[in-house]
């Protein structure tokens, strides 16, 4: 009878904090996103069921920021896995200063975001951006460029600047992974006279597959949650926003509690379809036999 | 026997050091929450960005005074009013006395989140900015820093151009900008806020208001002739190139900084200019530059926009006795004088503001004081408790309309679509 | 080949050094700028002049300065309790998940790991009217519990991961030889993890390093306050300091750069000495 008791009580402390802090405030969230509930409105708060929801799916502006925020995610993603296998596969390389090469491979997750909004803000900005004195001074172009100054182009550095974020978290998951992989593997597959692409394919991106899912999951989350990036480079700008963007907006600005928990559920909701979808695919127990 | 002793030993350790954890931190806050309900009568909190806190010495000095202890909680500016929202949706109360910028009046009003204030018709003539903070004939906030529209060009550039002339009108402006262009002198002379935040807002409101004295009619709607004629003059400042192509994009702040780094010779913008032209840390061009009364549409403008920031006392406050009293020590015209010292705030009171100016403290003012007195605010009803949505939309409109994708027409179409959209949910 | 394959490292290690180092050289730049000379089109990508004015602000003891260091005190402390809390409860979650069979095992196994898809934005107000109601509001201790909320699901799902690559035939061979299963978890599992725990408590000290949504709704005072928030607050009146800001920056690469290079050095020193596995 203890025995069986044993595993849940292991796993008590986990699933406290788990509870009480994550599941029981988002249940909370989502009757929040029931009501009509306006700060400013102090006397007319009350249940209107799926109205806020219907409310938003019905406005072309949903929409927009959801358009922006696809484009975020697809190039995000892409980009920050191939850029963190490399550079993760690129550190596991033993030399003298690997210490240090990991040490600055870290750092641009590190820097706090208000520090990272202020430095790409000056980087991106047209007349004393760095990007433009470097583009000038080699002579590419005589005119400043407007990095920022359209929907796709300011998109575009937006997601860059979540990727050089980003890269740090998925090349360290993706060490991790590599380190998992016992070496007695390889040394069979180079005895059966596997090519290296062979032994790659074979062996070391499936047994990484799992921590990939963890990477991919977790900078997906990140892609679908940016923010302070492009506040930095567009203010409150309608032109690159995205849903977590309306919901902060409508949460924190117009002080739209009701509506803008509804909006955080939508992300929410987009967020576990994903999520759902790697976890059936990438996060499988690998077995080792 | 042996491995399920270490074990539940193991799981007890585990659940001990947590709850230990969650004990002593419990035990610490009732500690605390009891010291302050045993004290209740004498200490309260106060909540400002990091300009608006007072030295450690005013504040002992307060403490003797009133018996009052006051702990400080320095917040950035942007991040107050979400604190403030997050605790009134928990239905608590952030702070005992808060930060009230003039444009939250509106929402906090609405919201009910200020105790009303009583304020001496004395106090009230003194501090024209008063009238920003008054609803329903209700002060719910005391100015502390004073900032309103004032106007400042580069005479030496002005000069190059060939205009010798102090320039009255818009008009007058625009003329001179296009001299300073063609002439060479330089290329973006006109600094304004054109990305989307809120100062690209308050660009247009003081630029109505300046040239025709009215921004909104008395329903809340835009006065259509006057938006509309402030709105053409800023697409022409935008056609003709005659603000830079950055200003677009980058901050407000940024855009006016300009007129210290040297690109821009002309600029409406903070009061806290005035002692920033004189920084050579922040001011490449020392000297250059006067504060001037706003132009208007003939002759210099009637009325200047106030955009200054408050301090009130939270409606959920358990100790409104003490944080009045607080906030009648800190906006006192002694107060005034010190934090203008230790914080280099601007005084709300124009007794004291005329006062620095004639002993010297404030420098090279030009017309600071005269503007001071032409302060009014340009809302006929007050703030309206729809601003902050009213103003994303101003923003987003001019934005797009710097950006080439709107003309000022349609510009105008959007904001006041959105504006009459905003008045009928009220 | 062996030339070709020296080549190939150099031009990676330069790719690699304009893209995470480029950036950093930038923001130092900023720090030494004075600010007019920041917003001017014309000039070089150098400043001509250099001040250390904002270095020397944060180092002189004034007020700016050491509310600096006092929030980066707390952000290491911050760090240090989430590890002591999070990397034991992370263990002994994805050992019971992940080598024990018990019902319900699927079912809490995914609830946590789907958790890994929740945004602060989604908890943050039901989780300050929590803490506001029970007065844990500010409270060092309780803030780190709610990092720790969020780093669980991915902590537990790569140490899983990770045990599962240890062969289910040396805890058996423990098992039989009379450990029980503490023992073996302790003696046999946790040495050979050392990888994955250093690499876990590599990516919470970096999280923790950086947070700065829910302090801000969380924590108030000096006492409690990260740095990443004191930085945001380096404004005046209406402008940002963008110098100081960038000075305040660069310090805060420190600890983190320290930790990359502890991390490294112990991870490497696990690999040596040899392991038992495969």
């Amino acid at each position: 009878m203890k025995k069986k008791i044993f595993p849940y009580l292991l796993l008590t402390p986990m699933i406290l904090i788990m509870g009480v802090l994550v599941f029981y405030p988002i249940v909370a969230t989502f009757s929040y996103s029931l009501k009509k509930w306006k700060l400013t409105a102090p006397g007319d708060i009350r249940f209107i069921g799926l109205k806020n929801y219907l409310q938003i799916l019905g406005s072309d502006d949903f929409w927009y920021s959801m358009q922006n925020t696809l484009f975020i995610l697809v190039f995000v993603v892409a980009c920050t896995t191939l850029l963190g296998f490399f550079i993760g596969t690129f550190l596991n390389i033993r030399v003298r200063f690997s210490g240090i090469l990991l040490a600055l491979a870290v750092l641009p997750w590190a820097l706090p975001p208000f520090v990272n909004g202020i430095l790409w803000r000056f980087v991106f900005y047209s007349g004393y951006g760095f990007l433009n004195k470097l583009l000038t001074g080699i002579g590419l172009t005589e005119e400043p460029v407007e990095f920022l100054a359209s929907r796709w182009s300011l998109l575009l550095v937006v997601s860059i600047v979540v990727v050089w974020r980003s890269v740090p978290f998925m090349a360290l998951v993706c060490m991790a992974g590599r380190q998992s992989i016992p070496t007695g593997f390889y040394e069979a597959a180079r005895i059966d006279g596997g090519s290296r692409w062979q032994i790659f394919r074979r062996i070391t991106l499936p047994l990484m597959l799992p921590f990939l899912g963890v990477g991919v999951t977790s900078t997906s989350v990140t892609a679908i949650n940016v923010f302070d990036e492009i506040v930095a480079l567009s203010g409150y700008s309608d032109l690159a926003k995205n849903i977590l963007m309306d919901s902060y907006l409508t949460t924190f600005t117009f002080l739209n509690f009701g509506e803008g928990a509804a909006m955080t559920y939508i992300v929410l909701f987009f967020a576990l379809i994903l999520g759902i979808f790697y976890l059936r695919s990438l996060a499988k127990e690998v077995s080792y036999e | 026997m042996k491995k399920r002793l270490l074990s539940s030993l193991l799981v007890s350790a585990l659940s001990i050091s947590l709850l230990a954890g969650c004990g002593s931190a419990g035990s610490d806050d009732a500690a605390e929450g009891g010291e302050s309900t045993e004290e209740s009568g004498n200490k309260i909190t106060f909540m400002a960005p990091d300009w608006a806190i007072p030295t450690e010495e005013q504040l002992a000095a307060f403490t003797e005074e009133t018996g009052i202890e006051v702990e400080c909680s320095e917040v950035g500016w942007d991040d107050i009013r979400e604190k403030i929202a997050t605790a009134a949706a928990a239905n608590q109360c952030a702070a005992d006395v808060v930060e009230v910028d003039w444009s939250w009046v509106g929402e906090f009003y609405a919201a009910d989140w200020l105790e009303p204030l009583e304020v001496s018709d004395e106090d009230k003539a003194d501090m024209p900015t008063i009238e920003t903070f008054t609803v329903d004939d209700k002060v719910l906030a005391m100015p502390y820093a004073n900032d309103y529209r004032l106007s400042y060009y580069n005479t030496e550039q002005f000069a190059a151009a060939g205009i010798t002339e102090e320039p009255q009108t818009w008009d007058d402006v625009l003329e001179a900008c296009r001299a300073l262009k063609e002439s060479g002198t330089v290329e973006h002379p006109f600094a304004i806020a054109l990305n989307a935040e809120e100062k690209t807002s308050t660009c247009l409101m003081w630029l109505a208001y300046t040239m025709n004295g009215v921004v909104w009619n008395e329903d809340g709607t835009f006065n259509e002739e006057s938006v509309m004629e402030a709105l053409q003059y800023m697409e022409t400042l935008i056609n003709e190139e005659l603000v830079a192509p950055e200003d677009k994009t980058s901050s407000g702040m940024d855009a006016y900084m300009r007129i210290c780094g040297g690109t821009a010779s002309f600029l409406t913008g903070p009061t806290s200019f005035v002692s920033r032209i004189q920084d050579e840390e922040l001011c490449s061009v020392v000297g250059q530059i006067t504060p001037i009364l706003t132009p208007g549409k003939d002759g210099k403008a009637q009325q200047t926009m106030p955009l200054p920031e408050a301090i009130g006392v939270s409606s959920m406050s358990e100790n409104k006795e003490a944080a009045k009293q607080f906030v009648e020590w800190y906006t006192s015209a002694d107060m005034q004088k010190q934090l203008n010292d230790t914080n280099s705030a601007i005084p709300t009171r124009n007794s004291v503001l005329e006062e620095l100016i004639n002993e010297g403290t404030i420098k090279n003012s030009g017309a600071m004081l005269e503007e001071a007195k032409l302060v009014a605010s340009p809302f006929p009803n007050g703030i309206p408790s729809y601003y902050a949505e009213m103003s994303s939309a101003m923003y987003n409109a001019i934005n797009k309309m710097a950006l080439g994708e709107l003309n000022a027409q349609e510009a105008y179409a959007e904001m006041s679509g959105a504006l009459e959209e905003l008045i009928s949910e009220e | 080949m062996r030339y070709a394959k020296k080549t190939g490292y150099v031009l990676a290690l330069i790719l690699f050094l304009i893209f995470t180092a480029g950036p950093f050289v930038w923001t130092f730049i900023l720090s030494v700028t004075p600010e007019h000379a920041m917003f001017t089109g014309d000039g070089g990508l150098l400043p001509e002049t250099v001040i250390w004015d904002n270095y020397t602000e944060l180092f002189s003891g004034g007020q700016r300065g050491s509310r600096f260091f006092v929030s980066l005190g707390n952000s290491l402390k911050a760090a240090g309790l989430t590890l002591c809390i999070g990397i034991p409860v992370a263990l002994v979650s994805a050992y019971v998940l992940g080598r024990m069979r018990f019902r319900g095992r699927e079912l809490i196994r995914s609830l946590l790991l789907i958790t890994m898809v929740i945004p602060v934005m989604a908890t943050i107000i039901p989780l300050y009217r929590m803490f506001a109601e029970g007065e844990l509001l500010d409270s060092l201790f309780w803030l780190t519990l709610v990092y720790i909320s969020s780093y669980l699901p991915m902590a537990v799902w790569l140490i899983s991961n990770y045990f599962s690559t240890i062969p289910g035939e040396l805890e058996e061979a423990a098992l039989i030889d009379g450990c029980g299963r503490v023992q073996s978890f302790l003696r046999l599992i946790l040495p050979l993890s050392r990888p994955i725990i250093l690499s876990v408590a590599l990516i919470m000290f970096l999280n923790t390093w950086s947070q700065f949504q829910i302090p801000l709704i969380l924590a108030s005072s000096m006492e409690t306050k990260p740095m990443a928030i004191v930085v945001s607050e380096f404004v005046t009146k209406d402008s940002i300091q963008y110098g100081l800001v960038a000075a305040a920056g660069m310090l805060a690469l420190i600890p983190p750069a320290v930790a990359a290079l502890v991390f490294r050095r112990y991870l490497v020193a696990g690999m040596t000495s040899g392991s038992v596995k495969g």
